[in-house]
């Protein structure tokens, strides 16, 4: 009997629905990193980081920006010899990340992405100017000038919503949801 | 009346006793099966050895004994063994029966009761059947002497001449206009750095000049009928449109030949040739053909250049195919391999980037008698390369593409990084994931090469791209890669990449496959009858396969398996006859109807069927004992020596002798 | 008239305004009929994988659902969208296991789904199901001397690898010729745009913008045409930011497909949304036909 489940193991049950080749499967023959547009501005490489999960460097892994820098673009994944799905494991360090509350600090991505969810559980539909508040408290002064700048210029061409939408069956869009994870009483 | 039978149950160490019983099988049988026939029972520790197989020689001596059954492994490894300790004790082998309870039981399964009265209900089934077993002959069939060989590369021509040398007939049959294959197209060979051709044309001018070698090029097999020690091969000799009693070589066809054709198949697609030629200059045999897709004659019905020169008039553009059928004894198959087709990965940039080359181009390229007379320039035929990329794994070890590992390329690699750096200076860089150099000087020209500096970087190359992002990269091939030993991606600008493609079966080897009788593996190559103690003989008696036809493999590798082949051939056409295992099917013509069911089903192509009395016959030669033809057909009209109706029945009886139940061990034992 | 399942995503109404008005435009000249899923919901985008893979399948499935009582085929003109819905749909057909939580959600809203529709982008409707030859009838006004950067970007090729070249897919330029236009053969067109990094991780996004913006106009592209909302606001909208970090000076418009469509089939630019963006697209106004077209209703 295994006494502590490998950090592969864990990792590769969180890739449930890809059907891709397990992440032990990895060659590390550096395509993925190759391939990656976004590479540049991870602290590993893709490769770096399966070798990392093999070796059982959890925390490391954990605290590394790599994962949330991935722009799911998929390049990877195809390209992979191996037939892994390089991607979709970045989205299983995600989830595994933001299950243990565990990142990098600084990071936009998890406050982001958790924004984006109570957002549609709690309407349905996305709203943007609501996520603006998961970022603009990261960016300098210099950006978030800018970004009002973009912004305006968005809303006179009529492109920014203003106010937010809600689909019309939203009860029952939340019972559903609370099928899958529960998500208490909407706000 | 009744049978004597001996049973004997094999412990094969731990592996069948660790989990069955062996023991209180042997003493079951003995005394549950004594009233069908079972005499003496015993068990041992190792039925295989000769202790053991002298025990069962001695009981067929003392106790009369005129069946025996073993129960032990797979009879794939010792039906061999078992039967011929019969034959050695004057007991026909056929009686034998190995019955397997350490693949089928003891392996298989974990509750020690369980397996254990599993045990007993094989070894019963086996005691029921071999009752039912006759005593068999083998076949004997004469072994014709003269051989065919399918494929003039090196390892075909090696095969040739080992056993031309013998003293035996060969027919060399070459699709292309002359012998030599892929290792013609080389330039250097590793790790030696020998020049290829300067090792090659010496082993084709001995086949050319061979008294028991006739050589046939630009030829191939139509039809393949017999079996083996008996074949009968068509072979179509396509028209040369040359005599070739009164060609002797001059050559000035060719020169005064005006159409010029880009040569795809030799100078893969980097240089020309003329509608009339011969592949390379040193081509065996030395007669030229015509190309009749793109000679003008053909076309247009005009020039006929060729005719006019030539001094002997060898021309003869109303040269007919010719067929021709060989008898011979035995085949080999040495058919060769095909490129993977590099721009099958877009983003590598073969055919779109101009400077992006194949590894059978940049052979081309090095070779002196290449398009470019040796010197390594860039595809517009006279800048030389200052840095150079060489890719390995180009379409291998990519399960996009193909899964496994095409053996030479790491070599091939090296080897074109040397010579880079030797007629250029340039700078090299070699991207890799392993570095694979495992045969003998192998692992040494690879620390020559470190020497030699050549830069290694170690990642699969992602993209080549023209697109700069820097000045530096301006007009330049740029390598995007990982250098997974410093775990940063890099772009590495260089002017000339060299695409180590890997290799693949022939695009038409399963219809050739299908034409000798024998299979493919799922990458298409052709199967051997055991991946590790049998790699030239197929499943097909008296077809072997030797070369890169059989998997990726090197020249010497090539050279051993064509010498293997033929060392089996000889042996084989040394004792003028062979034996075939007599487990075959036969039809009983009174009760076949003529459906012909089993005529198509037959996976060895062993079933003819006779118009006049409208019956059909198995060929004993042929015929593999598979069984389909009697489980298919309607009638029962076919039945297996060795696999009867009754012999099968009285298996499952004897198996079900036990009644073992779903829940636990049997109740009386 | 073809009929199709709609499912415009969020993108479409305020951001990808454009995109929606033109999609609707040419879809009329065209003869086909989008009808927008009632009552649909987002379906997640990139957002949701990384908090709860089951449930972003379950909000894509809900739209499928949806979908599926139609009995017609499920497009959407967004390539996240589209990515989302392809492989939830096909996952659903996989995996029994998958298909049965999922439906066990669905249920609480009286749906059910069978993974039955098939899931198409809007422009390989136009492509395959109106076909070449017909567009090429129903083009007033070829494009003539406009050079068009395709621009693939990522999802609406990728992860799938059963189908076209997905290194080297040709269809848009297909189209893009078809319409009159002169598509550009350029490296950068299947390299992602950033995608939602814009928001997380701007500097890479801004970094993955520049090379296509550039690899562009080495080429000399009069315009970038697009397919999916996120990589036009990518590469249009902080165009400004990019000249900004980096010290360019791309002004390249940035056009839906749709909005090339339509000025071909001799749409006034005003009902294609151009003239809202802003990197301005008044360069495109002079390949607008000059009489006006009269609106189907």
């Amino acid at each position: 009997m295994v006494d502590e489940l490998s950090f592969s193991y864990e990792v590769g049950n969180l890739m449930y629905a890809s059907h891709g080749e397990p992440i032990t499967n990895c060659l590390q023959c550096g395509t993925c990193s190759g391939t990656c547009p976004a590479v540049e501005f991870m602290d590993h490489t893709p490769r770096q980081i399966i070798g990392m999960i093999r070796a059982d460097l959890k925390e490391e892994v954990l605290a590394s920006n790599t994962y949330w820098t991935c722009a799911s673009c998929f390049h990877c994944t195809v390209r992979c010899p191996a037939e892994i799905d390089v991607a979709d494991m970045m989205y299983a360090l995600k989830r595994y990340s933001m299950w243990k509350g565990q990142f990098q600090d600084g990071l936009i991505g998890p406050d982001f992405s958790e924004a984006f969810v109570k957002m549609i559980v709690n309407s349905g539909r996305s709203f943007e100017p609501l996520l603006a508040a998961t970022y603009l408290p990261k960016f300098s002064a210099r950006d978030i000038i800018q970004e009002g700048l973009i912004a305006t210029g968005l809303v006179l061409k009529g492109k920014m919503p203003l106010l937010p939408k809600k689909i019309k069956g939203l009860k029952k869009f939340q019972q559903m949801v609370r099928r899958i994870i529960p998500i208490g009483e909407p706000s | 009346m009744s049978e004597r039978i001996g049973v004997y149950v094999c412990h094969c160490g731990t592996n069948i006793a660790g989990i069955v019983d062996v023991a209180d099988v042997s003493k079951w049988a003995g005394e549950k099966l004594a009233d069908k026939g079972v005499v003496i029972s015993r068990d041992y520790k190792f039925m295989c050895s000769s202790l053991g197989q002298e025990l069962i020689q001695k009981d067929i001596k003392e106790q009369k004994l005129t069946r025996v059954v073993v129960a032990a492994c797979s009879p794939h490894l010792h039906e061999k063994t078992f039967r011929n300790a019969c034959k050695g004790a004057d007991l026909n082998p056929y009686l034998c029966e190995l019955v397997s309870i350490r693949e089928q039981d003891s392996w298989v399964h974990t509750d020690k009761a369980a397996a254990t009265a599993k045990a007993k209900a094989i070894t019963s089934g086996g005691v029921a059947r071999v009752i039912h077993h006759e005593a068999l002959e083998p076949l004997r069939v004469p072994i014709h002497p003269a051989t065919l060989v399918v494929g003039g590369g090196i390892a075909g021509i090696q095969a040739a001449l080992e056993i031309a040398d013998a003293g035996f007939r060969v027919y060399l049959v070459e699709r292309e206009p002359s012998i030599g294959g892929h290792m013609a197209q080389f330039d250097k060979t590793f790790p030696t750095l020998d020049c290829s051709a300067c090792i090659l044309t010496p082993k084709m001018v001995d086949v050319g000049n061979h008294p028991n070698i006739t050589l046939l090029t630009w030829s191939e097999v139509q039809k393949v009928d017999g079996y083996v020690g008996n074949f009968a091969v068509t072979i179509k000799k396509k028209p040369r449109y040359i005599k070739t009693e009164d060609c002797n070589g001059c050559g000035i066809c060719w020169e005064k030949c005006p159409k010029k054709v880009v040569d795809n198949v030799f100078e893969a697609g980097m240089g020309n040739r003329k509608a009339v030629y011969v592949p390379f200059p040193q081509a065996v045999p030395k007669y030229p053909v015509i190309d009749d897709v793109n000679c003008t004659y053909y076309l247009k019905g005009t020039c006929k250049a060729c005719e006019k020169f030539c001094p002997t008039n060898a021309i003869d553009f109303n040269q007919k195919a010719e067929e021709i059928t060989v008898e011979v004894g035995n085949i080999i198959l040495a058919t060769g391999y095909d490129l993977f087709d590099a721009r099958r990965i877009p983003q590598y940039g073969y055919g779109k980037l101009a400077n992006v080359f194949t590894n059978l181009e940049f052979e081309r390229i090095c070779n002196a008698a290449g398009p470019t007379g040796g010197n390594i320039v860039l595809r517009d035929g006279k800048t030389a390369p200052k840095t150079v990329g060489i890719v390995h794994c180009v379409g291998s070890r990519d399960k996009n593409y193909n899964a496994y590992c095409s053996a030479i390329c790491c070599m091939q690699s090296l080897k074109f990084a040397h010579l880079v750096r030797e007629r250029t200076g340039a700078e090299v860089y070699n991207f890799y994931i392993d570095i694979r150099t495992p045969s003998k000087g192998y692992e040494e020209f690879y620390q020559r090469l470190l020497e030699e500096g050549t830069r290694f970087v170690r990642g699969k190359v992602a993209e080549v791209t023209n697109v700069a992002r820097v000045p530096e990269e301006e007009g330049k091939l740029i390598i995007q890669v990982e250098d997974t030993l410093i775990s940063k991606q890099r772009r590495i600008p260089v002017d000339m990449v060299i695409l180590s493609s890997g290799m693949q079966a022939r695009h038409d080897s399963k219809d050739v496959a299908k034409l000798f009788g024998i299979s493919c593996s799922a990458d298409d190559w052709y199967i051997e009858r055991h991946p590790k103690l049998d790699p030239v003989a197929t499943m097909t008696d008296g077809i072997y396969i030797a070369g890169c036809a059989q998997g990726p493999k090197d020249i010497p590798a090539s050279v051993v398996q064509g010498a293997a082949a033929a060392a089996r051939v000889l042996g084989k056409i040394q004792q003028k006859e062979i034996s075939l295992e007599p487990i075959r099917a036969t039809v009983n013509e009174e009760h076949c109807s003529g459906c012909r069911i089993c005529n198509d089903l037959c996976p060895f192509n062993a079933i003819l069927f006779h118009e006049e009395t409208k019956v059909s016959e198995v060929n004993p030669a042929l015929c593999q004992g598979c069984g389909t033809c009697v489980a298919a057909c309607p009638a029962g009209a076919i039945s297996g020596t060795g696999f009867s109706n009754e012999q099968i029945l009285s298996q499952i009886d004897g198996l079900l002798l036990l009644n073992i139940s779903h829940a636990a061990v049997p109740v009386d034992n | 008239m073809k009929q199709y399942a709609y499912y415009p995503g969020c993108s479409l109404e305020s951001l990808g305004k454009s995109y929606h008005i033109s999609a609707m435009e040419v879809s009329g000249a065209l003869g086909v009929e989008l009808k927008e899923i009632e009552d649909w919901n987002c379906c997640g985008a990139t957002a949701y994988f990384p908090v709860d893979e089951l449930l972003a399948y379950t909000l894509t499935a809900r739209n499928l659902a949806k979908a599926e009582k139609t009995g017609l085929d499920f497009v959407a003109p967004c390539s996240a969208c589209y990515k989302n819905a392809y492989f939830t749909n096909s996952y659903l057909q996989k995996d029994a296991d998958l298909a049965e939580h999922i439906n066990y959600a669905l249920e609480a809203d009286n749906l059910h789904v069978y993974g039955t529709s098939k899931v198409r982008h809007l422009i390989e409707v136009f492509i395959n199901d109106v076909g070449l030859e017909e567009i090429k009838n129903k083009v007033s006004n070829p494009l003539k001397g406009l050079r068009v950067a395709p621009y693939y970007g990522c999802q609406i090729l990728r992860p799938r690898k059963d189908h076209e070249d997905v290194e080297n897919p040709q269809y848009f330029e297909g189209l893009l010729s078809t319409i009159g236009a002169e598509p550009i053969e350029y490296a950068s067109k299947t390299r992602c745009c950033g995608g939602s990094l814009i928001v997380t991780n701007r500097k890479a996004a801004l970094d993955m913008v520049r090379i296509l913006l550039q690899d562009a106009v080495n080429h000399n592209a009069d315009v970038i045409a697009t397919t999916c909302p996120m990589c036009n606001v990518n590469l249009e909208v902080y165009q400004v930011q990019v000249n900004r970090e980096f010290g360019t000076h791309y002004s390249i418009p940035v056009m839906y497909f749709t909005q090339l469509m339509g000025l071909a089939l001799g749409i006034v630019p005003g009902h294609l949304g151009i003239g809202k963006e802003q990197v301005s697209g008044a360069s495109m106004l002079a390949f607008a036909q000059n009489t006006k077209q009269e609106r189907n209703l």
